[in-house]
């Protein structure tokens, strides 16, 4: 039985695992590096330890110095979050050689899954379609102009050690192919320490669609609906939902029923997600096998009324999943919109700095995973997400709703956020109908209309913004104050020396 | 006193009719008469009843061009002196909430990964001028203007700090 | 009651408003240049301005001026409060007879610089003025010496500011240039004492308006002008930003700024901004906004020997003035130029109760017969002689290189500095290493079998023993070498405890600073 855990991570997602912990009477361990002093994760574990410095290099994804301080720590088990270490194989081993409960699926599973083409070979061993592209790591950037000269224009650059949509470029023609094939493989050293790449083919008007799964040691599979994950920018997720519009029970079953399929092919262990595409005509593709808690896990939550952190612990403790496939039914509408601290007009800029307040939204249906509290800092050195609102409802129209109350009511101040952009995607009659697809924001031209919502929003307060700045020039005047008294020291200086 | 809306390009009257006691005051605002009571006042901060409702603004910048404040949430800036505007930027060009017309600042910290233009080189608004890395991400900046690279301020492989110069684009 | 006396009050009052006339405002307008009023308006708070003498007129009559009489004459003057704090002003109005300057605008000025040195206010002078009125002749030319006269009284007694946003021409410029700072706005400001036509006429040069006395012109080349603004708008919020740094006069400290920076905060980060080879620059101004409240800055003459930074900042809320060696231009090194900006804004600071912080990194003075035949001498010890006149608290900061005359320049301790504190980076000596070894050692080097390597190990030697802080910490110059991350609270601490310090001098009339 698990006694205490370590998490190997920071921000909201250690946050989570320690409300779990708490719920379930385990001590929680956490780690921080020099920038993470003051954060909520650090002031809410049982224990704390510093493991070095911001860089990440230096500290959350410094393999010994974590598995070194859970052994001194005396914790029994390791959760890794999502990001950072919970996808790296080497350390799930090493935590294994050490003794240390890995709440996740085992390194040569991760191996298996994180390789996106043994990944491939393994579906289609399985019969589970995958998307047309390269059959395997392209080293060259001429090589891969062939395959995308073959397959068509536009294609994916993807990265195969990517993960939460880094490393993925859409280029439309020879010249973008090779001015990303630079960058990408730039930055997949930079975060991954290696490099390979390779080409897909890229599908217009697509929906991303996800399964929730969970398998435990004793061979037992389930999926636990899906999430449409469709609302995206640069690759990266915005808005979740489940269920998702397009999905009927039907489908849920047969999909839900190729997930499951995968997860047993690759011999998948834990909580981890199969993502799929699905084109107009109701085609699904398998993509990848995510092997980690992820970040929209709480939408799943809502629906479902499970905890999921604690299916992942129950699973680690070699206990059967306590459920079959067939009681699990999806109740009500969950969505959620993560909230980054990104500049949504200067193409999604990270903003970074002190947060100098914040209101954070509650009320019936609504939830916020966040490290936010004022006086709070958003580091350049980490990823951008401040704070995942989730909103659920009886049904869709009501969950909607909940969330753009929610959203109007959430303040960050000291950095951009996308709040304003969500509150306009949410209010359109696109999103409304369920008319989702990975270049929604292109499509609808989602920013021309957040700049006239902004305009709209900016015209109704300003009587009250132009009542305020009449008034602060009066303060300035120090007639609402009192005066300072004027200095008597002029009046009464004596000759000096 | 005439304000202009930066946010709309609205043209807005408003005036302090008459100040009573116990920080109350009547303003006229757009041909309107409101009533104010201040609620608590500092140089940051003011929360008021207008006409009875709550509201709260903070004041972000102020100098003497304009003005920006969150107002309940909004974010508003007023240029103060919409009549003297064309005098005082005919001479100099105006400015946008951007600031400066020459300079490319950064909107982030990070480090310079790639230098994408030379001196000289003609550019257009939007073409990359350099590529940063930041929270592991490679970000690309962006011309904000049309022009020809001035000067560049940053060498591969320096930490860039939030507004710092990047180049002059003239 | 008085119907005619009122009409006829109002009817003047609103003519000397009006001044020079619809035609002339507009032409002032087309030209992108605000009226006297205007700008006024903008610099003051809302409504604070009292205007004197708005009824003089000038009383002369030759050349037919009876009969181009105007309420203000050409020049509008009173006093207001900006952000609550008194000043008085002047303002050139240009639409007056071009702003020229009459006998009767003179004795405007002065009086409201008299006013202000009765009261202890700062002065602010607008400049946009055709310069001397011809036509008054000798008058004219009185009135501008009576001008810098009053001047001369304020110097020193309360802060002078100058914003030119027009034409200065001829004798005119001196005025500005005996203020204490000067901003120029650029494409609209000239100054220069020979314009350009009879520049062509005399020397047969050509050179535009702006080339020879535009704002970039005089910020770069001649520092005569200590801020170029962008636009007038720029203008008057440079304005408000000084004035929000300086006392209203001399028997004052500086305002004190609520700016909740944690005085105690620590920067583990300064250590690395020094690059490990002492021959690579790095930006000293890193260093500055890293120490300095909310990482703000003023800088002044910007453009002006940038191989040295001055300017105005606040720890724990307090102004302070900062000198420092600018590592990236001209490698940190003291020269004419730079002597002079230094020096002239250390005297500032000593005049009004403004505490002096240097930071130090700079390898020696400029060499060459440029700098000698300009005389780097004379100008250099400018420098000195502010640094030892000053009697305010004066600490210094050695982060890098201070060798041989340089380093007794910026502010060393026998200046007459209260704490002098290094970094473990400093290295204090006569001279660098390679130098020293290439002059101590000339005859073993020559002889040597192998010169490289007993080079190095010389070098290696001296830098060794002499090329780091504790040398001079033995002696007590340096008071305490600190860890870089403590450079903050080191200095507020420092400010707390020299907070009252009182020096006497024995009394002269003034002393013979090398001009």
């Amino acid at each position: 039985m698990i006694k205490k855990i370590l998490i190997a991570n920071r921000g909201e997602i250690a946050i989570r695992v320690i409300k779990t912990c708490n719920a379930l009477g385990i001590k929680s361990v956490a780690v921080y590096s020099d920038e993470d002093v003051n954060s909520k994760h650090v002031k809410m574990a049982t224990e704390s330890y510093h493991i070095g410095a911001a860089s990440p290099s230096q500290s959350y994804l410094n393999m010994e110095k974590i598995v070194e301080t859970a052994i001194n720590s005396g914790a029994d088990a390791i959760h890794p979050g999502y990001g950072f270490l919970s996808e790296n194989a080497d350390f799930a081993d090493l935590c294994e050689k050490k003794k240390l409960n890995f709440i996740g699926p085992s390194g040569k599973s991760m191996r298996l899954c994180g390789d996106k083409m043994l990944c491939k070979a393994a579906m289609s061993k399985a019969q589970v379609p995958t998307v047309p592209g390269s059959p395997g790591i392209v080293e060259e950037v001429e090589k891969a102009l062939d395959i995308a000269n073959k397959i068509g224009y536009p294609v994916l650059l993807k990265s195969v050690f990517g993960g939460g949509g880094r490393g993925i470029r859409l280029v439309h023609n020879e010249k973008e192919l090779r001015q990303a094939f630079e960058l990408a493989s730039g930055e997949s050293k930079a975060a991954f320490g290696k490099s390979a790449l390779f080409v897909e083919k890229f599908l217009p008007k697509i929906r991303h669609i996800e399964f929730q799964l969970a398998r435990d040691k004793h061979g037992n599979a389930v999926h636990i609906f899906e999430r449409e994950c469709s609302i995206q920018r640069r690759h990266q997720k915005l808005i979740e939902m489940s269920p998702s519009p397009v999905v009927d029970q039907k489908t849920r079953d047969e999909i839900g029923q190729l997930a499951v399929n995968a997860a047993i092919a690759v011999d998948y262990e834990n909580a981890g997600t199969a993502e799929f595409l699905r084109l107009d005509d109701g085609t699904f593709y398998f993509i990848e096998i995510n092997a980690r808690l992820q970040v929209e896990h709480p939408v799943t939550e809502l629906v479902s009324g499970l905890d999921l952190v604690k299916l992942q612990i129950d699973i680690a403790n070699g206990e059967p999943i306590p459920f079959k496939q067939k009681d699990l039914k999806v109740n009500g509408c969950a969505i959620e919109c993560r909230i980054n601290a990104e500049d949504t007009f200067l193409d999604f800029a990270p903003s970074t700095g002190k947060i100098t307040d914040v209101d954070i939204p509650s009320g019936p249906g609504v939830r916020v995973d966040t490290y936010l509290y004022p006086g709070s800092s958003v580091s350049p050195y980490y990823d951008s997400l401040m704070a995942k609102l989730i909103t659920w409802g009886q049904n869709f129209e009501e969950s909607r709703q909940r969330m753009v109350l929610a959203l109007s009511d959430f303040y960050i101040e000291g950095v951009e956020t996308a709040i304003p952009l969500y509150k306009t995607i949410l209010e359109t009659q696109e999103f409304i109908k369920g008319d989702l697809s990975t270049d929604f924001l292109d499509r609808f031209k989602i920013l021309d209309r957040l700049r006239d919502d902004l305009k709209n929003e900016a015209s109704k307060k300003a009587d009250v913004a132009l009542a305020a700045t009449l008034i602060h020039s009066e303060f300035l005047k120090n007639k609402i104050t009192p005066r300072k008294e004027h200095s008597m020291r002029w009046k009464t200086q004596l000759d000096r020396h | 006193m005439k304000f202009k809306l930066e946010n709309t390009e609205e043209n807005l009257d408003g005036e302090i009719l008459q100040s009573l006691s116990n920080n109350e005051f009547v303003l006229k605002i757009k041909g309107k008469e409101l009533n104010l009571k201040i609620l608590s006042m500092t140089h940051e901060k003011i929360e008021f009843m207008l006409d009875s409702t709550y509201h709260i603004a903070k004041y972000l910048e102020n100098n003497t061009s304009r003005i920006t404040l969150v107002a309940d949430g909004v974010k508003l800036t007023f240029n103060k002196h919409p009549d003297l505007d064309k005098i005082v930027y005919k001479n100099s060009g105006s400015e946008s909430a951007m600031d400066s017309q020459i300079n490319l600042k950064s909107q982030i910290p990070g480090r310079v990964v790639s230098i994408n233009v030379a001196v000289g080189d003609k550019i257009k608004q939007g073409d990359v001028v350099c590529v940063l890395e930041s929270m592991k991400m490679q970000v690309s900046i962006k011309s904000h203007k049309d022009g020809a690279v001035k000067s560049i301020k940053i060498k591969q492989g320096a930490s860039v700090a939030k507004n710092d110069v990047l180049a002059e684009i003239e | 009651m008085h119907s005619e006396k009122i009409k006829k009050f109002s009817h003047k009052r609103r003519e000397a408003e009006q001044a020079g006339g619809e035609e002339r405002i507009k032409a002032q307008h087309d030209k992108g240049k605000l009226t006297a009023r205007e700008r006024i308006a903008l610099l003051l708070d809302e409504g604070s301005f009292t205007e004197i003498d708005a009824f003089v007129t000038h009383h002369y009559y030759e050349f037919d001026m009876q009969n181009k009489k105007f309420a203000t004459d050409g020049v509008v003057t009173g006093y207001g409060t900006i952000s609550g704090r008194q000043v008085f002003l002047f303002a050139y109005d240009f639409t007056v007879l071009g702003g020229t300057l009459s006998e009767m605008g003179a004795k405007k000025i002065t009086k409201v610089m008299d006013h202000a040195i009765r009261t202890g206010c700062p002065i602010i002078g607008i400049i946009d003025s055709g310069g001397a009125r011809i036509q008054e002749g000798i008058l004219s030319l009185d009135g501008f010496a009576s001008i810098f006269y009053h001047n001369q009284l304020a110097s020193g007694v309360v802060p002078q500011i100058t914003a030119s946003i027009g034409p200065s021409a001829g004798g005119a410029v001196y005025s500005p240039a005996m203020t204490d700072f000067v901003i120029m706005v650029d494409k609209i400001a000239t100054m220069f004492v020979t314009g350009p036509e009879v520049v062509k006429t005399v020397l047969g040069e050509e050179v535009s308006f702006d080339e020879l006395g535009g704002a970039i012109s005089h910020g770069k080349n001649s520092g005569v002008a200590h801020f170029v603004a962008k636009n007038e708008y720029h203008c008057m919020d440079l304005v408000k930003s000084l004035l929000s740094y300086i006392p209203q006069n001399n028997t004052e400290e500086p305002p004190h700024v609520e700016t909740g920076d944690d005085p105690n905060r620590l920067d583990n980060n300064l250590i690395n901004i020094i690059p490990e080879n002492p021959l690579q620059p790095y930006d000293m101004k890193e260093i500055i906004h890293s120490v300095v409240d909310n990482h703000t800055f003023f800088e002044i003459h910007e453009l002006f020997a940038p191989n040295v930074i001055v300017g105005f900042a606040r720890l724990n809320g307090k102004t302070v003035g900062i000198v420092a060696n600018q590592p990236m231009v001209l490698a940190g090194a003291l020269d004419i130029d730079s002597s002079n900006k230094a020096a002239r804004f250390i005297r500032f600071c000593d005049c009004y109760n403004i505490p002096i912080i240097t930071f130090v990194d700079t390898p020696g003075y400029m060499p060459g017969t440029n700098q000698e035949h300009n005389g780097i001498i004379r100008h250099g010890s400018k420098l000195l002689y502010a640094y030892c006149e000053a009697t305010v608290p004066k600490i210094t900061m050695i982060i890098g290189k201070a060798y041989g005359g340089a380093y007794i320049a910026m502010a060393s301790k026998n200046l007459g500095t209260d704490m002098n504190y290094a970094w473990p980076t400093a290295q204090i000596a006569v001279l660098g290493s390679e130098a020293a070894v290439r002059i101590m050692n000339r005859k073993e080097l020559e002889t040597a079998k192998d010169p490289v390597a007993l080079k190095k190990q010389l070098v290696d030697n001296f830098t060794e023993k002499f090329a780091n802080p504790y040398v001079a910490a033995s002696y007590g110059t340096i008071d305490s070498v600190i860890d870089p991350a403590e450079t903050r609270p080191a200095l507020i601490r420092a400010l707390e405890a020299l907070a009252n310090k009182r020096e006497k001098r024995v009394p002269r009339k003034h002393g013979n600073i090398n001009l």
